[in-house]
């Protein structure tokens, strides 16, 4: 207890005796902080281990990052909960990362016709602005028909190039490589396709456009059109592989600190903690 | 000169060098301070100070410091003699931009003096990228054009357009910031009479026991400058040597040159003074400071100043960069280590004799710049604006033993050179190189090749576990609930099979995650009581274990109950008329009554709220110390509210349970705290009321959620912040030697989301 808290329950306070005491515990103080040496160091972690370990995120920008991105890449129900949870004011109306959501499913999903009508009616001039996004949603469209068709009846699909993509394929002379490399799908089986046609049917190709569409639905409404994790996480791996090329000294490997990084990636939802 | 200030700045502002020979700068100030002094947020005055350092700080003396407009003791000579000590730069005062600069005003504690060096001030307050987030980077601001040297603090501090933001000035900044602290309490604590700022500054804003006239002053000072440390005490990386930058070439050295070469004035000038130097000698002069690799890019430019009636155009003239070995008497790049372009052939020379003809001449009225880019290896020249060609290339600059220097050399008498190190706006656009540098290496890293982070895991996925898992770890339950549910419904549309089921995410409905979720609600509504309640019934050891944590909660605690009070005053305000009429500059200072907030039919509240927390003592002396201070025989006690009343008892139990902690965060806390009662509504007072934002609740409660989950056996942080972490480490070393870590920050990738304010 300090000689100001006696003071004060005593409630005698010698002002100057009190003071003169603080000034003096104060100067012992400032004393000890000088001759005081710290070192917290565990030799056991790489320098680098350290170094990282002594810079601080704060937690204003992690959460900015986090919130960014559930707005830009389209996720309101969490956008929304964690404005309330972090006590933050959302960055766009709900309604507006509803819309870009809207459009994403669909495309996720496969139904492209349904995405093009809804960009369609949300702003009319996108796709036309934007050809080559316009040929993309299209071609994954045709990939779709392609995929229904699954070996079947093309027909559907033949019309549906000749009469869409055709004509912008002729007007855009790189987009014609993407049509006729899509159109080989219907002449071959689809569970024997080769690796380079054989993605063109997976998901990412989806998955991808979805990214496109949004991106460019962004960059409509005058924002950037990346959420900022995006190029942190790039950052990330093309400041490791500098440094590496460069012959910095380097742990091994650097872990991001997600729980199974590799192994047990589908669980890594679940419980995430390290114990360090 | 009958403004203190004025002299004081002249001291603080130009090379020391020069400083006997001019102070043409000076003449201009007073238009500066007039500017800022009819800023209307000139109100705040050190009102509450009264009741609350009297308190704790009884000195006689402190009242001969009340109510004086025009103290004789502070009068320019005393003024300048006693920041002369500390090499013209008093730190001590660089908060309060709007406060008193007007100049003949003299409130004792704060203010007066503090004018000028706010500016500085500005440039470290959510400057740093890592550290703070200040979104908008709007650095320009910061140097108004009303300043006599646009690029220049006023504590001296050199910060080119084109190095704003990167990591290499952020350092300079912070050591330019910490060297001359250290000089102020180096100064401090050699003089003779102890140094009560410490104490003061602790306890008060009014360190008033002193035998200085300025040592109010100065423990104010010191009660400010805890702001400060908060950006010194945490640099993006622990201090050591490498991590020293190095500083900026400012000016002409006038220990580095030829006899026949004079300089001139603020140290950016030269002129040859006519000795004779023979057909192959010419007059060099290096800058003070060499060019340091980790800038990246480093630019400067002259100007030749040849009088018309100058028969010769082109005068000998030449420009460039030169290691220290060089000779001065050897036109530069003539030697080894030495290049340089001429301006009487236009001829480019790199270490030899022989030039290469390389761009035009240039000659009187001309700007030329000298530009080395140590990314590329390359320099290049400028004229008037002009980018030139690269004129030297692969020269291994970053390679070489000695550092490089900018160089100038003179031929005839009365050439006569000015040289611009980015203490003004270059006539090249600087910037934009600077951008398109910047413009190659964010393409590369938009390239970049993310599958190596987590092998078989997508950018994408990779960004999704690191979102989910962070949700979880800082206990956003819900959110992650949320999320996980949009995640599920996105990976089925992608799921082509519609047979094949896909994996749920299935969010634990941990009680710790719920504890934790509560804890910190509570903590960001403000309701530290709660907070500290939840805490010790769920993890009990916690706040015993992390003296740190629970000193933090006291602390906002602390700074809730004040920010009640003046939201309380605002709304008071609001619907009752103005109390803040009278309150500028001039208005002198003895309204001391006026700003104790009166609330009508409280006055009897002050003795219970005493006598209920058992400290009658302290109050009876803080009235009648604050009816002493006041000097106007009014009883400020009497005036206070209910809510303040309480904030000081509790102020004066935090200061008093930790009066014997000190260390340096615990004693910066206490002081950035303690400055808060020195204003009758400190959310108005922008130096301080960043102390009451909002933002300081996150800190608070993110600082108990890691040390809950240490307490837990938990990483005490998330994959998402180790990235963040790692990144900074990463781009550090690739910034050393002038690589591409020069021109990028993690910071700007943050400050790249528009700003979302806690609601």
């Amino acid at each position: 207890m300090s000689s100001w808290s006696a003071a004060l329950e005593l409630g005698e306070l010698d002002v100057d005796s009190a003071f003169r005491d603080a000034v003096f515990s104060q100067l012992r103080e400032s004393f000890d902080r000088m001759n005081s040496t710290t070192s917290t160091a565990t030799p056991s972690q790489h320098a680098f281990e350290k170094r990282a370990a002594d810079v601080k995120a704060p937690k204003s920008d992690v959460n900015a990052l986090i919130l960014d991105y559930l707005t830009m890449e389209g996720y309101p129900k969490a956008a929304a909960k964690f404005c309330r949870e972090a006590n933050l004011q959302p960055q766009q109306p709900d309604t507006s990362i509803q819309t870009r959501q809207d459009v994403q499913h669909a495309i996720h999903s496969g139904n492209i016709a349904r995405a093009i009508s809804a960009l369609n009616e949300l702003d009319p001039e996108l796709l036309d602005s934007d050809p080559k996004l316009h040929f993309s949603l299209l071609r994954l469209q045709l990939v779709e028909l392609i995929r229904e068709a699954n070996g079947g009846d093309p027909t559907a699909a033949i019309t549906f190039a000749t009469e869409n993509l055709g004509p912008r394929a002729a007007a855009h002379r790189d987009f014609l490589g993407d049509l006729e490399e899509t159109m080989l799908l219907i002449f071959y089986p689809l569970d024997k396709l080769k690796p380079e046609l054989a993605k063109l049917l997976s998901p990412d190709l989806r998955r991808n456009t979805a990214a496109q569409v949004n991106e460019a639905m962004l960059l409509r409404q005058n924002q950037r059109r990346e959420a900022a994790i995006r190029q942190l996480v790039r950052m990330r791996a093309w400041a490791e592989t500098s440094a590496r090329s460069q012959k910095k000294d380097l742990p091994e490997s650097i872990e991001l600190g997600l729980n199974g990084d590799n192994a047990e990636s589908g669980e890594s939802g679940l419980e995430p903690m390290i114990t360090t | 000169m009958t403004n203190p200030y004025q002299q004081h700045d002249a001291g603080s502002n130009i090379d020391p060098l020069a400083s006997g020979r001019l102070p043409p700068l000076s003449g201009r100030r007073p238009s500066y301070a007039s500017v800022v002094s009819g800023s209307p947020s000139s109100l705040a005055r050190p009102t509450r100070s009264g009741a609350f350092s009297h308190l704790l700080n009884p000195s006689p003396d402190s009242e001969q410091q009340e109510g004086q407009s025009s103290d004789p003791r502070f009068e320019p000579g005393m003024s300048y003699t006693h920041d002369g000590g500390l090499g013209g730069e008093d730190l001590s005062a660089r908060d309060d931009p709007d406060e008193g600069i007007g100049g003949g005003f003299w409130p004792p504690r704060l203010g007066a003096t503090f004018p000028y060096f706010s500016r500085a001030f500005d440039l470290y307050v959510g400057k740093d990228p890592l550290l703070a987030s200040d979104p908008t980077g709007a650095d320009d601001a910061r140097f108004p054009s009303t300043t006599p040297i646009p690029n220049v603090s006023t504590t001296g501090f050199l910060s080119p357009s084109y190095l704003r933001g990167t990591i290499y000035l952020q350092k300079l900044e912070e050591q330019h910031r910490a060297r001359v602290l250290a000089e102020r309490e180096g100064t401090s604590s050699n003089g003779a009479p102890p140094p009560p700022s410490s104490l003061g500054s602790r306890l008060s804003t009014n360190g008033s026991s002193s035998h200085l006239p300025t040592v109010g002053m100065k423990a104010t000072g010191t009660a400010h400058r805890g702001v400060a440390y908060d950006i010194v005490e945490k640099p993006p990386f622990p201090a050591n040597e490498d991590d020293t930058a190095s500083p900026l070439p400012s000016k002409w050295n006038k220990d580095d040159k030829e006899a026949a070469l004079e300089v001139l004035g603020d140290g950016y000038e030269v002129r040859h003074t006519g000795r004779a130097s023979s057909d192959h000698e010419a007059s060099a002069i290096r800058a003070d400071h060499y060019m340091s690799p980790a800038c990246g890019v480093y630019y400067f430019e002259i100007t030749v100043l040849n009088g018309r009636h100058d028969k010769i155009k082109t005068p000998p003239i030449a420009i460039g960069f030169a290691s220290k070995g060089t000779s001065t008497s050897r036109a530069p790049g003539w030697e080894p280590d030495s290049w340089g372009y001429h301006g009487d052939d236009g001829h480019s020379f790199a270490s030899q004799n022989v030039g290469k003809p390389y761009a035009d001449v240039f000659g009187v009225g001309d700007t030329v710049g000298c530009l080395v880019n140590f990314r590329l290896n390359q320099a290049l020249f400028t004229k008037n604006g002009r980018e030139l060609p690269i004129a030297f290339k692969d020269m291994g600059f970053k390679d070489l033993k000695g550092k490089l220097y900018p160089i100038v050399g003179l031929k005839k008498k009365e050439d006569h050179i000015m040289a611009n190190f980015g203490q003004r706006p270059f006539m090249f656009d600087i910037d934009g190189y600077m951008k398109r540098q910047q413009g190659m290496i964010e393409e590369e890293i938009r390239l970049a090749d993310t599958s190596k982070l987590v092998p078989g895991l997508s950018e994408t996925d990779v960004i999704q576990q690191l979102v989910l898992q962070f949700l979880q770890h800082d206990g956003y339950v819900e959110t992650a609930r949320a999320f996980a549910e949009e995640l599920h419904a996105e990976k089925t549309a992608l799921q082509l099979d519609p047979q094949e089921p896909v994996k749920g995410i299935s969010i634990r409905d941990d009680e710790d995650a719920h504890n934790r979720q509560r804890i910190r609600r509570a903590v960001l509504e403000g309701d530290i009581d709660h907070a500290m309640k939840y805490t010790d019934a769920y993890y009990p050891a916690v706040l015993r274990d992390n003296e740190q944590v629970y000193f933090r909660l006291r602390c906002r605690k602390f700074i809730e109950m004040i920010r009640k009070e003046a939201e309380h005053n605002i709304m008071l305000e609001e619907r009752g008329g103005s109390h803040t009429n009278g309150r500028g500059p001039t208005s002198g200072d003895n309204d001391d009554e006026e700003m104790l907030e009166a609330e009508p039919g409280n006055s009897n509240g002050f003795n219970g709220a005493a006598t209920a927390t058992n400290g009658d003592g302290d109050l009876d002396m803080a009235m009648a110390e604050a009816g002493e201070g006041g000097g106007n025989g009014s009883d400020p006690a009497a005036g206070l509210s209910k809510l303040s009343q309480e904030a000081l008892l509790y102020g004066v139990e935090l200061q008093a349970e930790f009066a014997g902690d000190s260390r340096r965060e615990t004693v910066k806390q206490l002081d950035d705290i303690s400055s808060l009662f020195a204003y009758p509504n400190p959310l108005k007072v922008k130096e301080v009321a960043h102390l009451l934002d909002g933002s300081g609740r996150v800190a608070v409660a993110e600082e108990l959620n890691s040390a809950i989950l240490m307490s837990l056996g938990k990483s005490s942080r998330a994959a998402l912040e180790n990235v963040y972490a790692q990144t900074c480490v990463l781009l550090e070393s690739l910034r050393k030697d002038g690589g591409d870590g020069a021109f990028v920050t993690v910071g700007s990738v943050v400050r790249d989301i528009p700003p979302s304010r806690l609601r």
